[in-house]
């Protein structure tokens, strides 16, 4: 806890390593039926769930210096803007940091952005969660 | 199938959804999503739930499915966002549906059966 106590910053500006995950087959097509999208019409837009914010977010939740409790973990706002969307098969590398993490009356509020690129650097997806933890 | 066909006039693009604990739990499979509030109903309460409840990326995820039928296809999707406004439990039948609401940018809304938005400040934009 910081001196400032109720503005503690906590681990705002921390980023974490790099994160590669392959588009596989089979993996967009059980996500696609599990939300009712057609599972033959590419990457779904929100498996960057998976491949932007999944593969990042990971990294967080393990983190023990950011101390995150999973049990009262909520995930309260989201939001996806594409450059473009990734085709099946392809490799894209996310980079995931925290740009912000708030605490006031009991509440934890943890803004968590990950930029996505492509084999050749070039953007792709940006994500940006509002994470609330409870105390 | 939980689905039911969707409809489209000139104005809105809907789909209906009731959510059953299988879809939520192929949606935790297929995302890597495995936090036990939304497989174990024992875990869920143990946290203060009333019992397992689905992902807000599931909502989010039809939402978009929703967006990308009303703006064109998924690949013209190039913003969306939302508020995890509200829990929504297996047998809650939740309505998802979008409106163009200028050239490139579609409103978005997701409301239970009695009528609470789940899922608020809902925005999609798509390439104009």
């Amino acid at each position: 806890m910081s001196p400032a106590g109720e503005l503690a910053a906590g681990v705002a500006g921390r980023t974490y390593p790099p994160v590669t995950f392959v588009i596989e087959p089979e993996r967009v097509s059980s996500f696609a039926r599990a939300i009712g999208a057609d599972p033959s019409a590419g990457v779904p837009p929100t498996f960057a769930a998976v491949y932007s914010l999944g593969t990042t977010a990971a990294q967080l939740f393990s983190d023990p210096e950011a101390a995150i409790d999973f049990a009262k973990l909520l995930h309260a706002e989201q939001e996806f803007s594409w450059d473009r969307h990734p085709k099946v098969g392809e490799t894209v590398t996310s980079r995931g940091g925290v740009t912000a993490d708030v605490s006031r009356r009991g509440i934890r509020m943890v803004t968590f952005e990950t930029e996505t690129t492509d084999g050749s650097g070039a953007a792709v997806c940006h994500s940006r969660a509002l994470f609330v933890i409870r105390s | 199938m939980p689905f039911a066909s969707p409809f489209c006039d000139s104005l809105m693009t809907s789909r209906e959804v009731t959510f059953a604990r299988d879809q939520i739990a192929a949606y935790a499979k297929a995302s890597g999503d495995l936090n036990p509030i939304h497989l174990d109903d024992a875990f869920a309460r143990s946290v203060g739930l009333p019992g397992v409840i689905a992902h807000g990326m599931l909502q989010m995820g039809i939402l978009a499915v929703v967006a990308a039928e009303a703006g064109g296809g998924p690949d013209r999707l190039r913003r969306l966002s939302c508020r995890f406004a509200g829990m929504v439990q297996p047998g809650d039948t939740v309505t998802f549906s979008a409106e163009a609401s200028a050239p490139a940018r579609l409103d978005l809304r997701a409301v239970n059966q009695r009528g609470d938005a789940v899922l608020t400040k809902a925005v999609a934009e798509v390439e104009a």
